[in-house]
């Protein structure tokens, strides 16, 4: 087999590179790169390449042997007239895409978990700090399983009669109606959500619902229902034990690191 | 019409005992256990209940109601007429889930192990499937490909054969029938709308379909193949098609009531023939051949029936318009496109998916409006929408029992009465605005021809404009679909209305109400917000530049030819 001249051996180097930034690594880590990302690595691709052939006068001949063959060889001729119409092909259609782009939609940055106010309320009665609020029946947990158990079923009652719609059978935010909401329900099987709130922070979340974010949640887009207006605070305590109790994840207690 | 497949169901019970096909493979679900229990009670119990008698604390709000165990009548089956379903049956519907109702599919939240351990379990509720013969399975080696012809002849069955009574002319579920059917447990329930294969429970292949056809959707007024009226079996497909001719005509002549007599004569030998089989009678040749034949032609049927239901909705369920699909209004040069215009064919719809509207007492748990799509043009001073949106029903005034409310169709298009700058912005509150209003048109079936301009701050919250632009509208309603034509001028001299700008992205919402769903004010369907522009008229740069650098790269290429050629020599 003949062996790869210098320059097919650039270019292959330089298309590998292209393939895997954009189509494989991508698919690994599972989520492409950004175009700009993309360029950047290139660009440095592209000078490594010209230090390396530019390095040895030698080295830069070899490099550029075939194009120069394929510009003026007699026995080239079939090459040269392919290139000659695929570049400018290549050219104008890339182009053309670059012009006929169109503009998308700006997409919703948010902050899914803005810091909650000082005081924790319940429409207008204030309950505590908070920093420092429990919910009132978690110690039955250890005092009274039996009480316990009966605020846990209480919790499923009211999860099973209101939220499932939105957060999904399985607490995992895919409910029927979820796949067409923006931004999407919470998905409570996360470990990035139970496991890292205070009790009063779901209280907070769950009484004031998507109006009641501060604007860096986008309130106006969360289609989260103010529960206060339906929903009694036993009620709202018992569905936070049901959610816990369901997922087996423990809510961050108080005094816990920060 | 309805009334006769009922006087039949006795007939397709015994009828499909007495078919003669392929028999399903082993059970293979395994006993009963207590981690069957436990995956119940952890997963299904609220919705089914304790005792599977689909009375769960969840059940109240929803329709179809959770399915009650305890009857063993199941929808999906790949069994015949009046059979229990194989455990591979229940297993696959618990992995997929039903589309278009609250019954999730596990596939992701429960192990292969358990759910066949909750299958084991569930068979416990009905004594049915005690008995150790297996289910005869529906044979699907006959398959007639989906191609032009079948779905003709299909599209001829559907009309012939009383589909349209429920299903209505073209498939939208708007048949006369439709909202008077109730289910085996007295529950109100919709018949498919066969344009949304989406939304059909056991799937939207043909073979899906096809096994509804002869299964039968159990529990549903969705009648089977059942013996001499539904699929007319023992007719031949001519005589089916005569029958049909003379039962549409108003007045009989006497002859012709005497050959559609002849007709109900030849069912009931074929109907009869099938008792017989039943029986265990051991048929003579004729019989047993013309049973034959009458089997084989209901399953012709319904492959062209399946077949043609399948060509009535799109691959799949378009894609939201979001992103790139986002809803782009075309600019035209002359006049705007009016209602009916062929320019409106040449658009691709935006589709925007509709839910219950669940924030807010008093809420909608059960929508019947699935989506609206929207199409866009404009000129340099107007806009036009299309707006289209399927409903079975045409209801412009119907006083709900309850509440005495007046209930009728009708659609709100949300806007912000300004357009946010920039990503971050606030924007009104999703669900008819708040501190920020929201700019609506108000369209509502009653009054066809005109839309109204609101100021909301809020869903209980909303004013008629005092000042109303020139808003010109039209809708119609045919064959189960509304369609919602509506034109203004880009800019108005109200303060209180959106004004409209090229390539300025705007946020957009939408509200619907089905009156005969008991929709009324709050109680809705609803959309969050999307977005949709005036799309710039592409730039005629478009053909300039691209050539141009295609010919200077030709140019350097041989150039650069000469350029070598030069030195070479
Ligand atoms: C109409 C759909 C809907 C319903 C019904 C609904 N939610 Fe939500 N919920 C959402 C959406 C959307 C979000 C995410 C947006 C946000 O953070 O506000 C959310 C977020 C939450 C969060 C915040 C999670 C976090 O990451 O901070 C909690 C807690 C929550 N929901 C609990 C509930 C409970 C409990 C119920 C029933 C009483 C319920 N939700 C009913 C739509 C819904
Ligand atoms: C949110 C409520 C809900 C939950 C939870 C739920 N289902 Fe269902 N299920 C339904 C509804 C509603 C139907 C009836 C749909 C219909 O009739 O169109 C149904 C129907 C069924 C059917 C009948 C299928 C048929 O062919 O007719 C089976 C089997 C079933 N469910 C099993 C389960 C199992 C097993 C679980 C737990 C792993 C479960 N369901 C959890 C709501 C639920
Ligand atoms: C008496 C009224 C009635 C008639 C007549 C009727 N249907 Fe239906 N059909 C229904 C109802 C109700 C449903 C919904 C069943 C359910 O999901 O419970 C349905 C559902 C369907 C479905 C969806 C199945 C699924 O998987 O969800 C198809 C397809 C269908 N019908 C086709 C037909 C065809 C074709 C005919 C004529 C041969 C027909 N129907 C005649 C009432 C009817």
């Amino acid at each position: 087999m003949k062996r790869l001249s210098l320059f097919t051996k650039c270019l292959i180097i330089f298309v590998g590179c292209w393939v895997f930034l954009r189509f494989i690594v991508g698919n690994v880590i599972s989520v492409p790169i950004p175009g700009s990302v993309v360029a950047m690595y290139m660009g440095l691709i592209i000078i490594a390449i010209l230090v390396h052939i530019s390095v040895e006068d030698s080295r830069f001949r070899e490099f550029l042997r075939p194009i120069h063959e394929t510009l003026i060889d007699d026995n080239k001729r079939l090459r040269r007239r392919v290139i000659a119409v695929l570049i400018p092909f290549a050219l104008l259609a890339y182009t053309y895409s670059i012009f006929a782009q169109r503009a998308n939609p700006p997409g919703n940055p948010r902050d899914a978990h803005p810091s909650p106010p000082l005081e924790l309320t319940y429409k207008d009665e204030v309950i505590g700090k908070m920093q420092e609020v429990e919910n009132p029946f978690r110690h039955y947990e250890k005092d009274d399983p039996e009480a316990f158990k009966a605020h846990v079923e209480n919790g499923r009652r009211v999860y099973y009669q209101n939220c499932f719609y939105c957060h999904g059978d399985d607490l995992d935010g895919q409910g029927h109606f979820a796949p067409h909401l923006q931004p999407l329900p919470a998905n409570f099987q996360d470990p990035g959500i139970i496991p890292n709130f205070q009790e009063s922070f779901l209280f907070w979340r769950i009484s004031k619902g998507g109006p009641g974010l501060p604007a860096a949640g986008t309130p106006w887009d969360s289609a989260m229902p103010v529960w206060e207006d339906m929903l009694t605070k036993d009620e709202i305590w018992d569905v936070i034990l049901f959610l816990s109790d369901y997922t087996g994840y423990q809510p961050r207690t108080f005094g816990e690191g920060h | 019409m309805i009334r006769r497949y009922q006087n039949t169901i006795f007939l397709t019970l015994l009828l499909a005992l007495a078919s003669v096909f392929s028999v399903a493979d082993a059970q293979n679900a395994p006993e009963a256990s207590e981690e069957g229990k436990r995956v119940y009670e952890k997963s299904c119990a609220h919705c089914h209940g304790t005792e599977g008698r689909g009375d769960g604390s969840a059940a109240e709000n929803l329709l179809p109601r959770p399915r009650d165990f305890t009857r063993g009548l199941y929808k999906i089956r790949s069994t015949e007429t009046g059979q229990v379903p194989t455990d591979q049956d229940l297993f696959d519907i618990i992995t997929e889930g039903m589309p278009g109702t609250s019954m999730p599919g596990w596939d992701t939240s429960l192990s292969a192990n358990e759910r066949w351990e909750v299958v084991a379990y569930i068979k416990t509720f009905y004594d049915g499937f005690k008995e150790n013969t297996a289910p005869r399975q529906i044979d699907l080696s006959g398959k007639i490909a989906y191609a032009e012809q079948s779905i003709e002849t299909g599209k001829a069955l559907y009309t012939e054969l009383g589909c349209v009574e429920c299903h209505g002319n073209v498939g939208r579920g708007d048949g006369t029938s439709a909202p008077t059917l109730t289910d085996e447990w007295g529950f109100q329930t919709w018949p498919a709308n066969l344009a949304q294969g989406w939304t059909f429970r056991g799937g939207s292949e043909t073979e899906d379909i096809f096994k509804r056809f002869i299964g039968g959707i159990a529990g549903s007024p969705m009648p089977a193949f059942e013996g001499d009226s539904f699929l007319h079996f023992g007719l031949t497909s001519e005589e089916s098609k005569r029958l049909t001719e003379l039962e549409n005509k108003d007045e009989m002549t006497e002859a012709e009531d005497e050959e559609s007599a002849a007709f109900y004569e030849k069912m009931d030998a074929a109907v009869d023939i099938a008792l017989r089989i039943t029986e265990g009678e051991t048929l003579n040749a004729a019989d047993r051949q013309s049973f034959n034949n009458a089997m084989k032609v209901v399953y012709e049927k319904s492959w062209h029936l399946a077949n043609y239901v399948k060509s009535l909705s799109p691959e799949k369920r378009p894609e939201p318009a979001i992103g790139n699909n986002a809803l782009r209004s075309q600019y035209i040069g002359g006049e705007l496109p009016t209602l009916g215009d062929a320019a409106w064919e040449t658009l691709k719809a935006s589709y925007f998916p509709l839910v219950g509207q669940v924030i807010l007492e008093p809420r909608q748990f059960n929508p019947t409006i699935d989506s609206v799509n929207v199409k866009s043009f404009y000129n340099d001073n107007e806009v036009a929408f299309l707006f289209t949106w399927d409903d079975r029903t045409h209801t412009t005034a119907s006083e709900d029992e309850e509440t005495g409310k007046m209930l009728e169709d009708a659609v709100a298009i949300q806007f912000p009465v300004k357009v946010p700058q920039g990503p971050t912005a606030p924007k009104p509150y999703f669900l008819w605005g708040g501190r920020l209003p929201v700019y609506l048109w108000y369209w509502k079936a009653s009054a066809p021809e005109q839309v109204t301009e609101l100021t909301a701050k809020g869903i209980s919250n909303a004013e008629v404009q005092a000042v109303q632009s020139d808003l010109q509208a039209e809708g119609t309603y045919t064959d189960g679909q509304y369609n919602l034509w509506v034109k203004r001028a880009l800019k108005t001299d109200d303060k209180k209305d959106l004004q409209l700008e090229p390539e300025v992205f705007v946020p957009i919402a939408f509200s619907a109400w089905d009156g005969a769903n008991g929709d009324v004010e709050a109680k809705r369907v609803i959309s969050s917000w999307y977005t949709f522009v005036l799309e710039p008229v592409p730039s005629s740069r478009r053909f300039i530049y691209p050539p141009l650098v295609a010919l200077l790269s030709v140019g350097a290429l041989f150039g650069l030819r000469g350029f070598a050629r030069r030195r070479n020599s």
